[in-house]
Protein backbone atom coordinates (compact mmCIF):
# COMPACT_ATOMS: atom_id res chain seq x y z
CA UNK A 1 0.00 0.00 0.00
CA UNK A 2 1.49 3.31 -1.04
CA UNK A 3 1.15 6.75 0.42
CA UNK A 4 -2.52 7.60 0.42
CA UNK A 5 -4.11 10.97 -0.23
CA UNK A 6 -6.41 12.53 2.37
CA UNK A 7 -9.73 14.39 2.24
CA UNK A 8 -11.99 13.52 -0.69
CA UNK A 9 -9.18 11.48 -2.16
CA UNK A 10 -8.98 9.26 0.89
CA UNK A 11 -9.62 5.71 -0.44
CA UNK A 12 -11.55 4.84 2.74
CA UNK A 13 -13.99 7.68 2.11
CA UNK A 14 -14.34 6.58 -1.50
CA UNK A 15 -15.00 3.02 -0.30
CA UNK A 16 -17.80 4.33 1.93
CA UNK A 17 -19.26 6.35 -0.96
CA UNK A 18 -19.06 3.33 -3.23
CA UNK A 19 -20.93 1.22 -0.66
CA UNK A 20 -23.71 3.82 -0.26
CA UNK A 21 -24.16 3.97 -4.04
CA UNK A 22 -24.36 0.16 -4.17
CA UNK A 23 -27.01 0.24 -1.43
CA UNK A 24 -29.10 2.76 -3.41
CA UNK A 25 -28.63 0.87 -6.67
CA UNK A 26 -29.64 -2.53 -5.23
CA UNK A 27 -32.93 -1.20 -3.87
CA UNK A 28 -33.69 0.63 -7.16
CA UNK A 29 -32.73 -2.33 -9.35
CA UNK A 30 -34.79 -4.82 -7.38
CA UNK A 31 -37.89 -2.59 -7.63
CA UNK A 32 -37.24 -1.88 -11.31
CA UNK A 33 -36.63 -5.53 -12.19
CA UNK A 34 -39.79 -6.65 -10.40
CA UNK A 35 -41.78 -3.99 -12.27
CA UNK A 36 -40.68 -5.40 -15.62
CA UNK A 37 -40.91 -9.13 -14.85
CA UNK A 38 -42.38 -10.86 -17.90
CA UNK A 39 -41.25 -14.47 -17.95
CA UNK A 40 -40.25 -14.56 -21.63
CA UNK A 41 -37.07 -16.32 -22.74
CA UNK A 42 -35.33 -13.04 -23.52
CA UNK A 43 -35.94 -11.73 -20.04
CA UNK A 44 -33.27 -14.14 -18.76
CA UNK A 45 -30.76 -11.64 -20.09
CA UNK A 46 -32.34 -8.87 -18.00
CA UNK A 47 -32.36 -6.48 -20.96
CA UNK A 48 -36.13 -5.93 -20.84
CA UNK A 49 -35.66 -4.38 -17.38
CA UNK A 50 -34.30 -1.31 -19.17
CA UNK A 51 -37.96 -0.35 -19.72
CA UNK A 52 -38.14 0.76 -16.09
CA UNK A 53 -36.88 4.27 -15.18
CA UNK A 54 -35.96 2.90 -11.76
CA UNK A 55 -33.46 0.59 -13.45
CA UNK A 56 -31.87 3.60 -15.18
CA UNK A 57 -31.54 5.38 -11.84
CA UNK A 58 -30.05 2.18 -10.49
CA UNK A 59 -27.55 2.11 -13.36
CA UNK A 60 -26.56 5.71 -12.57
CA UNK A 61 -25.73 4.67 -9.00
CA UNK A 62 -23.90 1.58 -10.28
CA UNK A 63 -21.68 3.82 -12.43
CA UNK A 64 -21.01 6.19 -9.51
CA UNK A 65 -20.11 3.28 -7.23
CA UNK A 66 -17.95 1.81 -9.99
CA UNK A 67 -15.86 4.99 -10.35
CA UNK A 68 -15.26 5.19 -6.58
CA UNK A 69 -14.49 1.49 -6.55
CA UNK A 70 -11.81 1.82 -9.28
CA UNK A 71 -10.18 4.52 -7.17
CA UNK A 72 -10.29 2.28 -4.09
CA UNK A 73 -8.66 -0.59 -6.04
CA UNK A 74 -5.74 1.64 -6.84
CA UNK A 75 -4.81 1.82 -3.16
CA UNK A 76 -6.27 -1.15 -1.27
CA UNK A 77 -5.68 -4.88 -2.02
CA UNK A 78 -8.75 -6.80 -3.24
CA UNK A 79 -8.48 -9.25 -0.31
CA UNK A 80 -9.20 -6.31 2.02
CA UNK A 81 -11.31 -3.93 -0.09
CA UNK A 82 -13.85 -6.48 -1.35
CA UNK A 83 -14.79 -8.03 2.03
CA UNK A 84 -15.13 -4.49 3.45
CA UNK A 85 -17.41 -3.48 0.58
CA UNK A 86 -19.86 -6.20 1.66
CA UNK A 87 -20.84 -4.04 4.65
CA UNK A 88 -23.71 -3.29 2.27
CA UNK A 89 -25.17 -6.72 3.10
CA UNK A 90 -25.66 -5.50 6.66
CA UNK A 91 -26.91 -2.07 5.61
CA UNK A 92 -29.72 -3.45 3.42
CA UNK A 93 -31.56 -5.37 6.18
CA UNK A 94 -30.76 -2.66 8.73
CA UNK A 95 -32.21 0.07 6.53
CA UNK A 96 -35.31 -2.07 5.98
CA UNK A 97 -35.60 -2.41 9.76
CA UNK A 98 -35.08 1.29 10.47
CA UNK A 99 -36.95 2.90 7.57
CA UNK A 100 -39.55 0.31 6.61
CA UNK A 101 -40.25 -1.12 10.05
CA UNK A 102 -39.52 -4.68 8.91
CA UNK A 103 -38.73 -7.15 11.66
CA UNK A 104 -35.37 -8.90 11.81
CA UNK A 105 -35.37 -12.55 12.90
CA UNK A 106 -32.95 -13.98 15.45
CA UNK A 107 -31.09 -15.84 12.70
CA UNK A 108 -30.71 -12.65 10.69
CA UNK A 109 -29.38 -10.79 13.75
CA UNK A 110 -26.78 -13.60 14.16
CA UNK A 111 -25.80 -13.16 10.51
CA UNK A 112 -25.49 -9.40 10.93
CA UNK A 113 -23.32 -9.93 14.02
CA UNK A 114 -21.05 -12.38 12.15
CA UNK A 115 -20.61 -9.96 9.23
CA UNK A 116 -19.78 -7.10 11.62
CA UNK A 117 -17.18 -9.25 13.45
CA UNK A 118 -15.75 -10.34 10.10
CA UNK A 119 -15.53 -6.73 8.94
CA UNK A 120 -13.67 -5.79 12.13
CA UNK A 121 -11.23 -8.67 11.59
CA UNK A 122 -10.57 -7.60 7.99
CA UNK A 123 -10.36 -3.89 8.81
CA UNK A 124 -7.66 -4.43 11.45
CA UNK A 125 -4.74 -4.84 9.01
CA UNK A 126 -5.85 -1.62 7.29
CA UNK A 127 -5.61 0.23 10.58
CA UNK A 128 -2.15 -1.22 11.21
CA UNK A 129 -0.91 -0.22 7.75
CA UNK A 130 -2.22 3.24 8.51
CA UNK A 131 0.04 3.53 11.55
CA UNK A 132 3.06 2.59 9.50
CA UNK A 133 2.56 5.42 7.02
CA UNK B 1 -34.38 -24.18 -8.56
CA UNK B 2 -33.91 -25.70 -12.00
CA UNK B 3 -30.65 -26.37 -13.80
CA UNK B 4 -30.99 -23.31 -16.03
CA UNK B 5 -31.34 -20.95 -13.06
CA UNK B 6 -28.34 -22.56 -11.40
CA UNK B 7 -26.31 -22.13 -14.58
CA UNK B 8 -27.23 -18.43 -14.78
CA UNK B 9 -26.40 -17.87 -11.11
CA UNK B 10 -22.98 -19.54 -11.51
CA UNK B 11 -22.25 -17.59 -14.70
CA UNK B 12 -23.15 -14.27 -13.10
CA UNK B 13 -20.90 -15.15 -10.15
CA UNK B 14 -17.94 -16.23 -12.29
CA UNK B 15 -18.13 -13.18 -14.58
CA UNK B 16 -18.38 -10.93 -11.52
CA UNK B 17 -15.28 -12.43 -9.88
CA UNK B 18 -13.27 -12.41 -13.12
CA UNK B 19 -14.35 -8.81 -13.77
CA UNK B 20 -13.12 -7.71 -10.33
CA UNK B 21 -9.75 -9.38 -10.93
CA UNK B 22 -9.36 -7.60 -14.28
CA UNK B 23 -10.27 -4.24 -12.73
CA UNK B 24 -7.82 -4.71 -9.88
CA UNK B 25 -5.07 -5.61 -12.32
CA UNK B 26 -5.95 -2.55 -14.42
CA UNK B 27 -5.71 -0.21 -11.44
CA UNK B 28 -2.49 -1.88 -10.28
CA UNK B 29 -0.98 -1.12 -13.67
CA UNK B 30 -1.57 2.62 -13.13
CA UNK B 31 0.80 2.63 -10.16
CA UNK B 32 3.64 0.98 -12.10
CA UNK B 33 6.15 3.13 -13.91
CA UNK B 34 6.27 0.83 -16.95
CA UNK B 35 2.49 0.40 -17.11
CA UNK B 36 1.42 1.23 -20.65
CA UNK B 37 -1.85 3.01 -21.45
CA UNK B 38 -2.87 0.33 -23.90
CA UNK B 39 -2.56 -2.35 -21.26
CA UNK B 40 -4.65 -0.27 -18.85
CA UNK B 41 -7.43 0.30 -21.38
CA UNK B 42 -7.44 -3.38 -22.41
CA UNK B 43 -7.71 -4.59 -18.82
CA UNK B 44 -10.36 -2.00 -17.95
CA UNK B 45 -12.40 -2.93 -21.04
CA UNK B 46 -12.22 -6.64 -20.17
CA UNK B 47 -13.26 -5.90 -16.58
CA UNK B 48 -16.16 -3.65 -17.58
CA UNK B 49 -17.32 -6.17 -20.22
CA UNK B 50 -17.42 -9.02 -17.69
CA UNK B 51 -19.13 -6.86 -15.04
CA UNK B 52 -21.76 -5.81 -17.60
CA UNK B 53 -22.58 -9.44 -18.43
CA UNK B 54 -22.84 -10.20 -14.72
CA UNK B 55 -25.04 -7.10 -14.23
CA UNK B 56 -27.61 -8.08 -16.85
CA UNK B 57 -27.67 -11.73 -15.79
CA UNK B 58 -28.37 -10.53 -12.25
CA UNK B 59 -31.24 -8.34 -13.50
CA UNK B 60 -32.68 -11.38 -15.28
CA UNK B 61 -32.39 -13.41 -12.08
CA UNK B 62 -33.94 -10.61 -10.00
CA UNK B 63 -37.05 -10.81 -12.19
CA UNK B 64 -37.51 -14.43 -11.15
CA UNK B 65 -36.21 -14.69 -7.62
CA UNK B 66 -36.32 -12.67 -4.43
CA UNK B 67 -33.25 -10.73 -3.49
CA UNK B 68 -33.12 -12.86 -0.35
CA UNK B 69 -32.82 -16.00 -2.47
CA UNK B 70 -29.97 -14.65 -4.60
CA UNK B 71 -28.07 -13.15 -1.71
CA UNK B 72 -26.36 -16.28 -0.37
CA UNK B 73 -24.54 -16.48 -3.71
CA UNK B 74 -23.33 -12.91 -3.25
CA UNK B 75 -22.07 -14.00 0.15
CA UNK B 76 -19.99 -16.70 -1.50
CA UNK B 77 -18.37 -14.07 -3.71
CA UNK B 78 -16.47 -12.69 -0.69
CA UNK B 79 -14.57 -15.88 -0.02
CA UNK B 80 -14.14 -16.67 -3.74
CA UNK B 81 -12.69 -13.23 -4.48
CA UNK B 82 -10.32 -13.39 -1.50
CA UNK B 83 -8.92 -16.74 -2.64
CA UNK B 84 -8.74 -15.85 -6.33
CA UNK B 85 -7.02 -12.53 -5.56
CA UNK B 86 -4.43 -14.47 -3.57
CA UNK B 87 -3.92 -17.02 -6.35
CA UNK B 88 -4.26 -14.91 -9.50
CA UNK B 89 -2.98 -11.53 -8.28
CA UNK B 90 -0.59 -12.97 -5.68
CA UNK B 91 -2.03 -10.75 -2.98
CA UNK B 92 -1.06 -11.65 0.55
CA UNK B 93 -3.88 -13.59 2.16
CA UNK B 94 -3.17 -13.81 5.87
CA UNK B 95 -4.96 -16.14 8.28
CA UNK B 96 -6.66 -13.08 9.73
CA UNK B 97 -8.04 -12.01 6.34
CA UNK B 98 -9.21 -15.56 5.60
CA UNK B 99 -11.07 -15.77 8.91
CA UNK B 100 -12.60 -12.33 8.32
CA UNK B 101 -13.73 -13.26 4.80
CA UNK B 102 -15.21 -16.56 6.07
CA UNK B 103 -17.13 -14.82 8.87
CA UNK B 104 -18.53 -12.27 6.39
CA UNK B 105 -19.51 -15.01 3.93
CA UNK B 106 -21.29 -17.11 6.56
CA UNK B 107 -22.90 -13.97 7.99
CA UNK B 108 -24.30 -12.94 4.60
CA UNK B 109 -25.72 -16.44 4.05
CA UNK B 110 -27.39 -16.35 7.51
CA UNK B 111 -28.79 -12.86 6.86
CA UNK B 112 -30.33 -13.98 3.58
CA UNK B 113 -31.73 -17.30 4.81
CA UNK B 114 -34.14 -15.83 7.31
Amino acid sequence: MENRPSGWRDPRLQLALSVLCVLASELLLKRGASETASGTAWSWTGINSLASPLVWWGILFVIASFLSWLYVLKYIPLTIAFPLSRVVDVLVPLSCWIFLGETISARRWCGIALVVIGLAVVAKPVARLEERL
Amino acid sequence: MNLLAFLFIVTSLVTFVAGQLFLKRAMDSTTKIDGSRRRLIGLLAAGIFLMTISFFLTLGLLQRFDLSYLYPFQGLSVIIISFSAAIVLREKLTLQLTIGALLISIGIVLVSLS
